[in-house]
């Protein structure tokens, strides 16, 4: 079976909150993170939305390394760059590499340490809203954000057969393969084109009987979107503002502190 | 009264395969129809028409003796009161949740909020998935996937209720879950109409059968009258049901007679004639062909129930006084079936009856029933087949409960009462926690055994 991490968002208890604290979770997360002046808000902020991730959302802790660990490697990439070719100020390291030279500045260390540190709790933030908040749930989001009906009609038909034309694909597949139909690389592209043109036609047929099955319920051109009501706990907002108003005082109190 | 009907119907496909011809059907209100006919005999195509989803090329389809008239207006009140279930639960899940999915149809036919809700809840509690009302189409099984698309039409509240090849992909129990939740719409009032190529099943469930090949209806009647005819079988490429056969092979070795069409392994087995000779001394004066009481039986000479009345047929005096005769037995006392209605469930109550009603043998129908039962650890010994399989333990001299809820009671009720009346082995049955039907009927003064609750 495929991971999806839809799933996991599906299975996690903080999916049943309210949709619009968890945006709002998220929104200050990136906001904030991208506004740090020093790494160590970002650092806190990663940590609180792990936890919240791991801990109350319960996704399992070795996926989310894993799913962490893919950006990061961009992410590292990307400061081993800035660390070494920007800046001014004192050499904090330096060497020669095939005859050139190469040192780190403190500034461009500071500056590398303050992208690594917004990236990941930008990831953190990003993935507790992915982990916890499943597609059908943000159905409603969009309703309330006014997006024109029959887009969001649109969606929630894709998003379902989204799974049902997954399976097709997943079965053709494994049904060339029993075959051999994967066995080389001409193979592997005549396979995959079949595979293609097979789902492209089932896809067609779909939608005819998506229609039938439509209006053998009374269609009458709209999908009525039932939203359930999550009101927003005590606790929860309590948590949320000890957690806003922690960071900000974080955010005031290392305004000025450099690392190194 | 006839609810639906069809004259001269006809329909071509636009590549010019004639998928339906002059088909003349009536559809009485209440039943139980079933369509048989092998794959690609124009059962999916007719139920298609019967919704009013195709148009006829020739003919027309009554409802309620009213001819469809193909605007939207009057293909919406058709919609409503004709609900169809797909063959594949896939094509007709199209929501990403299955409360939403549930909501479809009483949402676009214009209800309140509230109203739409109540209607969802209560399908889904009827199938038996409340718990599951959020969860996306992918993360169901099969079954449940079968019972969100029945729920779905359900929530319209339909007069009728055409399914599509309702039991295929499903297992064993999927099924019997399926069928149950059938017989309790039916049980309700609903007209049920099913395609099939199981004739074992067009058989036992039905109340009419329709017997379609190439496009035309060749057979119709009680499923007793057309799975009889095994010519009329042959050419619609069907076998015999099973019961059927099994009967008419035994009753071609003398061992069964009954003559009518025995349906369910109860019925079949109460067709059995232990045909006992055995010696017994006559008084003189006896001749052949005369008829002898023995008197009452128990113990290991009673082989159907603890007591027995059997009279003799004489068949042959010996010289020396003594005569072959045959047995003809009359159970006297069997078991009993009690029905527990679970919508009055109180578990101390239930323990109760097990203890003090000398249960032996406790089954359960209905997913309702079956979580309750699995929640209170409840022991079951049968979860499908339940009504046949408590008939034949009652049989057997055991007392049973069944433990089932809503329409369920009274099917397993009238199911019980026509096996005693129609077989004339008496046991008792009846409905424990109800107010009317809650006596022990058949129970007699002088029986050796009362049961008190």
């Amino acid at each position: 079976m495929t991971n999806i991490l839809d799933d996991y968002a599906l299975m996690s208890p903080l999916r049943y909150r309210n949709n619009w604290l968890k945006l709002a979770i998220v929104l200050f997360g990136l906001i904030a993170g991208a506004s740090a002046t020093s790494p160590i808000p970002p650092i806190f902020m990663a940590l609180c939305m792990s936890f919240a991730t791991v801990a109350l959302g319960k996704a399992p802790l070795k996926t989310y390394f894993k799913l962490l660990l893919a950006p990061l490697g961009f992410a590292i990439v990307g400061i081993l760059i800035i660390a070494f070719f920007s800046g001014s100020g004192p050499e904090m390291l330096s060497f020669k590499f095939l005859g050139y030279p190469l040192s780190v500045k403190t500034d461009g260390f500071e500056l590398a340490l303050l992208v690594l540190a917004r990236s990941i709790s930008g990831m953190c933030c990003l993935y507790f809203l992915a982990l916890t908040t499943p597609m059908i749930e943000l159905f409603a989001v969009l309703k309330a954000a006014r997006l024109p009906e029959s887009l969001i009609e649109l969606s929630m038909l894709i998003y379902r057969y989204i799974f049902v034309f997954l399976d097709m694909a997943l079965c053709i597949r494994y049904a060339q393969t029993v075959r051999l139909g994967y066995s080389n690389f001409r193979r592997s592209i005549n396979s995959i084109g079949m595979l293609a043109s097979t789902l492209f036609i089932r896809s067609w047929e779909q939608g005819d009987k998506l229609f039938l099955a439509m209006n053998s319920r009374c269609y009458d051109g709209k999908m009525t979107l039932f939203e359930v009501k999550r009101p927003v706990k005590a606790t929860e907002l309590l948590l949320t503002s000890a957690y806003f108003i922690s960071t900000l005082a974080l955010f005031y109190f290392t305004k000025n502190i450099s690392i190194v | 009264m006839i609810i639906l009907e069809t004259r001269g119907l006809k329909y071509t496909y636009p590549d010019g395969t004639v998928a339906i011809q002059d088909l003349n059907i009536e559809i009485k209100k209440g039943k139980k129809v079933a369509f048989v006919g092998q794959n690609g005999s124009g059962k999916s195509t007719l139920f298609f028409l019967l919704n009013g989803t195709l148009k006829p090329a020739e003919g027309k389809v009554l409802f309620h003796g009213i001819p469809f008239k193909y605007n939207s207006k009057s293909l919406r009140e058709i919609r409503k009161s004709i609900g169809i279930v797909f063959q594949n639960s896939d094509d007709q899940i199209f929501a990403p949740t299955v409360y939403q999915d549930v909501a479809f149809g009483p949402a676009n036919l214009g209800y309140s909020k509230e109203r739409v809700d109540t209607c969802v809840q209560q399908a889904l509690e009827q199938v038996g998935l409340s718990r599951l009302k959020d969860k996306p189409p992918h993360h169901l099984s099969g079954g449940q996937k079968k019972r969100v698309a029945i729920a779905g039409i359900m929530a319209m509240e339909p007069e009728v209720i055409i399914l599509d090849e309702p039991l295929s992909n499903l297992d064993p129990v999927g099924a019997d879950e399926i069928m149950d939740l059938l017989n309790e719409f039916n049980q309700f009032g609903s007209t049920i109409i099913i395609s099939t190529h199981d004739v074992d099943l067009a058989y036992r469930w039905s109340d009419y059968v329709f017997l379609l090949s190439n496009s035309k209806i060749i057979g119709q009647g009680t499923p007793a009258e057309v799975f009889k005819d095994s010519e009329l079988l042959k050419k619609t490429g069907l076998r015999q049901p099973t019961t059927l056969e099994i009967y008419h092979e035994i009753e071609r070795r003398g061992l069964a007679s009954g003559g009518n069409s025995p349906k369910t392994i109860p019925d079949l087995v109460n067709t059995l004639k232990p045909i006992d000779l055995i010696w017994v001394d006559v008084p003189p004066g006896i001749k052949e062909g005369d008829s002898l009481n023995l008197g009452v039986m128990y113990g290991q000479y009673a082989t159907q129930s603890p007591y027995e009345a059997v009279n003799a047929t004489v068949l042959h005096i010996h010289p020396d006084g003594r005569a072959i005769v045959e047995l003809k037995r009359k159970g006297i006392k069997a078991g009993g079936v009690l029905i527990y209605d679970t919508d009055n469930y109180s578990l101390p109550e239930v323990k109760q009856i097990l203890k003090e009603g000398e249960i032996v043998f406790v089954g359960a129908m209905g997913k309702k029933s079956k979580t309750l039962a699995e929640h209170d650890g409840i022991r079951l010994d049968i979860s499908s087949g339940v009504i046949d399989k408590t008939i034949l333990t009652a049989l057997c001299g055991k007392r049973c409960l069944i433990l089932t809820a809503g329409g369920m009671v009274d099917h397993a009720l009238k199911r019980i009462k026509e096996y005693v009346e129609t077989s004339g082995i008496e046991f008792t049955v009846g409905v424990v926690n109800r107010e009317e039907g809650s006596q022990w009927i058949g129970e007699t003064e002088d029986s050796p055994e009362t049961l008190k609750v």
